[in-house]
């Protein structure tokens, strides 16, 4: 298959989540890193941003620093895409962003004809003073099942800087996916952190760690996690968050939706407080769709399976 | 069963697990096609609960409800809504992420006219389409603004029946006489309505009542005669919406005043 060929179907996969293709284009002049497997095929780089990328055996280094004062309106693309049906991807990203910056970074993993393909991240974040910090990740793991991914990341973020996550995987299949974010958020900094995940079938399972360290006074967070689970597919969610330093504020809300036999969702918020000042509280919710918007949907004349469908599409 | 009876409900009565005894007992009354028929009744009457059992939410344990002549006592609340029934609730459900465009247009059975009616029904409920297409019908509406659009969802429809049960609660009462104008559009565009409400301004639309007493009908009959047993079941020796009545032509309030003279009080 031709390169081209190659990275029109991983862009194909972007336009299920609504983000605009022509983004990611070559031809697009935003700073962006783009891989093929494990091979780099675009860097671009722009004013006040490095990126750097290594290719190593098994995948890539890459280091993004954006430096000190930078204010970035366009979103940094990072694009690891694999069109192949089986092999090992591991990206290890370095990523700093020097006080008073503020960027988006979207990341699109991409992996449409996976069968027996493994993604394994593990990353670094820094975030400085004042910044703010809005990493987007969006996957798509095709439709058989056959991605097992990994990724891990730990984030630190500055003095009075917002860190925002946002992870989405709710388009075609999950196959088995693991994720584990640690985020350290020091003195008046505020954290928000969203996932969500759609487990289709018996085949997709997946665990999410999302965890919050309020480690500097006045921290604030929230941690809001929302899956469903259909088909037999298995989801499973802890929600951590700890107030370590005066005045500390955090929240952790999962809400799950199983449906069908065999489906599986658990969700385990666990919240620490060391203290006394802290206020961390959490809600959660398990089962199957809420009756009063079934009923609400069906007496409109939608049937079980349409309004089922129609409230876990617009909550993920 | 006469022909202009829309729907008919034939000795209903619906018994609670939890409290093991009938909610309502031995409900029946028709409602005329193109007519507007209230429910009235005092809180926790069970106006409700006759509500959501005409919509299939609630099943009777015994009874029959008919609607175009045909028994859907076993139909599914999808099923009813299919033959043209609908329900604006009295607590409208939230749902995360939803647009109040996807909700107005989800009971458009013609998907080429969804745009056209969930802005006519915008418009009819007095929300600016501009600003409230763009809204989600999560936790951050209000109470009033949910309700609205929940009105609107029912006039997008277009069934042939629609239950609003307590519309107007949680709305400013200010607008009540827009609200007036809100039931004439319903109307004007062919619906019949049944209007579930505990209070009297609202109910004085409507052609004919039923009341609700305990679960029970205390009595079917025109509004005006509906609310004379009514004020005297309660109590009360005067009707608070003065203005309002005063635009009947007999006012309710020199009823009783007459029979209290009388002494039939
Ligand atoms: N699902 C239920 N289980 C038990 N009791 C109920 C249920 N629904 C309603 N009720 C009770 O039945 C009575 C009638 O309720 P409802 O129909 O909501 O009254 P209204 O609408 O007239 O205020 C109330 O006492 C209420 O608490
Ligand atoms: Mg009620």
């Amino acid at each position: 298959m031709s390169e081209r060929s190659d990275s029109s179907e991983i862009l194909n996969s972007l336009e299920k989540y609504d983000l605009d293709i022509s983004d990611y284009l070559p031809s697009h002049s935003g700073p962006k890193l783009v891989l093929n497997f494990n091979k780099i095929t675009t860097v671009s780089e722009v004013e006040g941003i490095i990126l750097k990328g290594r290719e190593i055996e098994n995948g890539i280094i890459a280091d993004i620093v954006i430096k000190e004062g930078t204010v970035f309106e366009d979103p940094i693309h990072l694009c690891f895409g694999v069109n192949k049906e089986t092999g090992l991807q591991e990206i290890f990203p370095r990523i700093i962003a020097e006080d008073n910056s503020s960027v988006t970074l979207q990341a699109h993993c991409s992996f449409p004809n996976a069968k027996n393909l493994t993604h394994k991240m593990f990353g670094h974040i820094y975030v400085g003073k004042n910044c703010k910090f809005v990493y987007n990740e969006t996957h798509y793991h095709g439709e058989q099942n056959g991605a097992t991914v990994a990724p891990v990341s730990y984030v630190y973020v500055g003095e009075n800087s917002y860190f925002e996550n946002n992870f989405f995987l709710t388009q075609g299949t999950i196959g088995r996916m693991k994720i584990q974010i640690d985020i350290y958020a020091f003195k008046d900094s505020r954290i928000n952190s969203n996932v969500k995940a759609f487990g289709k079938n018996s085949l997709d399972s997946i665990r999410v760690r999302d965890a919050v360290f309020l480690e500097g006074e006045n921290a604030r967070s929230i941690i809001k996690m929302k899956a469903a689970a259909i088909g037999g597919g298995e989801v499973m969610m802890f929600g951590i968050t700890e107030g370590n330093a005066a005045n500390t504020t955090g929240h952790v809300d999962c809400t799950e939706i199983v449906k069908d036999r065999g489906s599986r969702c658990r969700a385990i918020p666990l919240i620490r407080a060391t203290d006394e000042s802290c206020h961390i509280t959490h809600e959660a919710s398990l089962g199957k769709v809420d009756s009063a918007q079934l009923n609400a949907l069906m007496a409109r004349g939608l049937d079980e399976d349409e309004a089922t469908d129609l409230i876990i599409k617009n909550m993920l | 069963m006469s022909s202009d009876v829309l729907l008919s409900v034939k000795d209903i009565s619906i018994f609670s697990e939890d409290r093991q005894c009938n909610i309502v007992d031995t409900i029946s009354f028709d409602v005329i096609e193109g007519s507007i028929h209230s429910i009235i009744g005092p809180n926790g009457a069970g106006k409700s609960t006759i509500g959501y059992a005409i919509m299939g939410i609630y099943h009777p344990c015994s009874g029959k409800i008919f609607f175009e002549g045909e028994n859907i006592s076993d139909l599914t609340i999808t099923e009813r809504a299919k033959r043209g029934i609908t329900l604006a609730w009295q607590t409208p459900a939230r749902f995360d992420g939803l647009s109040v465009y996807d909700y107005i247009g989800v009971g458009v059975k013609d998907k080429n006219l969804i745009e056209q009616r969930v802005t006519e029904a915008l418009e009819i409920v007095n929300l600016n389409p501009d600003i409230y297409l763009k809204r989600k019908v999560d936790a951050n509406l209000s109470g009033g603004e949910r309700k609205r659009i929940e009105l609107a969802s029912v006039i997008a429809m277009r069934p042939k029946l629609v239950i609003l049960d307590e519309a107007e609660a949680g709305m400013d009462l200010i607008v009540l006489e827009s609200f007036m104008d809100i039931f004439n559009k319903i109307k004007e565009l062919r619906m019949t309505i049944l209007i579930i409400t505990h209070r009297e301004d609202i109910g004085m639309v409507s052609d004919n009542s039923t009341l609700i007493w305990d679960g029970k009908v205390l009595a079917n009959g025109s509004f005006r005669d509906i609310m004379v047993l009514y004020c005297q079941k309660a109590g009360l020796k005067k009707i608070c919406s003065r203005t309002l009545f005063n635009q009947f032509d007999e006012s309710v309030d020199k009823i009783i005043e007459e029979e209290t003279r009388e002494n039939k009080i």
